[in-house]
């Protein structure tokens, strides 16, 4: 089964629209320098590195080869990893395999994004490009596919979602309102997140116009330029750096069928965008690692990836924590706030603060400190079990990482 | 516009050098084997799914590889003309003529007799807020065919008489 890795500090930059006094390579340093700061480990116990952020979003690919001196990356085992949305969760496995597999004692797992740096609109045209041409070729209507495009790739498949998931739960546009002024409420308290509105209402949210139906302005996530890193070691090695280890118990990392559109212009297989049988399947394979058998009693804390209010309702329960179709009462009751039953992105999630290639290591970093009890918007529940989750585009990959204050009491196939 | 405020942080700005990425031109390439029959028939005024022998899932417009069982999908089933809303969305973009901002419809529909959905068209004009995930559509073949995707036309929105029935329930409760 390998070495139980575990996770020892976890470390952020200032996020904000524009981090106009620093660079890429200056800004992933901010991280590091705090997550070396918040345990007894410096930059000679780190055996190797692993970063990731989402490519040409800034105008620079191998961005790693500019920054090597910046996050102490000379002379030592390097790993580069980028998936997308998902990047920052697709880190955190890769630092989870570093250690588990025994080839590394202390690994660091960075990620960042400067999004003010380029266009990220032609950042995710390369991505789809191949697609949109082939349409055309086909002799679909430009304009008609511009406007279909632009409710898929501008706020990508979270509209799509939106529609399904409420058509299916009846819930309504004041419940998706409701997550976000949570979320946006919590990132007020949360030192280094980037849309801070602590006097935030429904009512405000649900006068600002539509994007695209049923999103509106108010409802989606910013783009920030922001970075996070987190230290992975050894049970041995934990002692030497920290009283308050966090265990990773599980680890899953998923691909679904892509959304909307596939290549060569043939026909989707997931009809319904918000069933999420990626999700499933993570959580199943994840759980089942860390020996949870009961998801909805045993997590007691969770950090979902959530740009769109609707998609914080459906991961939640996708992923087992509520039941289907009930996640926006949870919300109405207030389960889901910092000092509820079931706490749910303290941190004001990736609704409040989105450097795409970080977002979903910043999940797993916050889920993390909420265990340790050290994070910015500490729940004052005692957190023993905690879920950091990531989702990609329209690939539909979905990260999962389960950590908790205990090393895994039993273990069962899977990786 | 209502513009929400948030407690913003000014970064000094240092240092910063303008750089240029031109996008050039690209040679994606693609298999249309599957694609390129799938045309001919609808040239024909005919719908024609690619089913998957070995699960039997119908792909239209027909996909190359079967994402269940990676097995290659060779046999052809016709469809029927009619279809429903499977997820749509509405663009509020301002056009030619429009002086607000308005809802622009966009939809992915399953066509019946197939296992999958692809993004297509309502009629111009159509209002965004009369759509629903299930609403009942039908095909309207344009009038001079190319042998592309724009033999579409559109889907022209049918009789739905689900709606009634709910309708009806509602009232009685
Ligand atoms: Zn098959």
């Amino acid at each position: 089964m390998g070495v139980q890795p575990v996770i020892v500090s976890a470390g952020f930059s200032e996020h904000a629209s524009k981090r106009s006094d620093v660079n890429m390579a200056e800004l992933m340093n901010e991280a590091i320098e705090d997550a070396l700061n918040k345990c007894n480990c410096t930059i000679d116990d780190i055996d190797c590195i692993i970063n990731g952020n989402m490519a040409a979003f800034e105008g620079a690919n191998i961005p790693e080869l500019w920054m090597t001196d910046h996050i102490g990356a000379k002379n030592k085992p390097f790993l580069r990893v980028t998936t997308g949305g998902t990047t920052g969760g697709s880190v955190a496995i890769a630092a989870y395999y570093a250690v588990a597999s025994g080839l590394y004692d202390t690994v660091l797992a960075t990620a960042f994004e400067q999004q003010s740096c380029g266009s990220t609109t032609v950042g995710l045209s390369s991505v789809a490009l191949g697609e949109v041409s082939i349409y055309l070729q086909l002799g679909y209507d430009y304009e008609k596919l511009r406007r279909n495009m632009g409710a898929g790739a501008a706020i990508g498949v979270g509209a799509y979602q939106a529609v399904n998931y409420m058509s299916r739960s009846h819930c309504t546009e004041e419940d998706l309102a409701r997550v976000i002024v949570q979320n946006r409420h919590n990132a007020a308290k949360n030192w280094w997140t980037h849309l801070k509105m602590p006097n935030l209402t429904i009512e405000q949210v649900l006068d600002t116009p539509y994007i695209s139906y049923p999103l509106r302005f108010g409802m989606v996530t910013p783009a920030s330029d922001g970075s996070c890193a987190m230290i992975y070691t050894t049970e041995e090695n934990a002692k030497k750096f920290t009283d308050t280890p966090v265990y990773v118990n599980g680890v899953a990392s998923v691909s679904n069928e892509t959304a909307i559109v596939t290549s060569e212009a043939g026909g989707v297989g997931q009809l319904d965008p918000c069933e999420q049988l990626g999700a499933k399947i993570s959580a199943k394979l994840a759980y089942e690692q860390a020996g949870i058998s009961f998801p909805e009693k045993e997590i007691d804390y969770a950090e979902v990836y959530s740009p769109f209010p609707n998609q914080e309702l459906m991961w939640l329960e996708r992923l087992g924590l509520f039941e289907e179709n009930t996640a926006h009462i949870q919300y109405r009751e207030g389960i889901t706030a910092t000092d509820g039953d079931l706490p749910v992105n303290c941190s004001g999630g990736v609704n409040s603060t989105n450097a795409i290639g970080a977002s979903a290591l910043e999940r797993v970093a916050e889920a993390a400190l909420q265990i340790m009890g050290k994070a910015g918007n500490q729940s004052p529940k005692e957190i023993h079990t905690a879920i950091g989750h990531g989702w990609g585009g329209a690939l539909n990959l979905i990260t999962l990482s389960v950590l908790a204050d205990q090393p895994r009491r039993k273990y069962k196939g899977g990786i | 516009m209502v513009k929400l405020e948030y407690i913003k942080k000014q970064y000094p700005r240092t240092r910063r050098v303008h750089g240029n990425w031109y996008l050039s031109s690209y040679q994606y390439k693609f298999n249309v084997k599957r694609i390129n029959q799938c045309l001919e028939h609808l040239r024909k005024g005919e719908l024609v799914g690619l089913k998957c022998r070995s699960c039997n899932t119908v792909s239209f417009p027909p996909r190359l590889i079967c994402p269940k069982c990676l097995k290659m999908p060779d046999q052809w089933v016709h469809l029927r003309e009619t279809a429903t809303v499977a997820t749509f969305s509405g663009t509020y973009a301002k056009e030619s003529g429009d002086t607000e901002p308005r809802p622009y419809p966009v939809v992915a529909i399953r066509q019946d007799g197939a296992d999958t959905s692809w993004l297509a068209n309502l009629p111009e004009g159509y209002d965004f807020f009369k759509v629903y995930v299930g609403m009942p559509l039908k095909i309207k073949w344009a009038e001079d065919k190319k042998g592309d995707f724009s033999d579409i036309e559109y889907y022209e929105p049918i009789e739905d008489p689900s709606i009634e029935m709910n309708k009806k329930e509602e009232t009685e409760n």
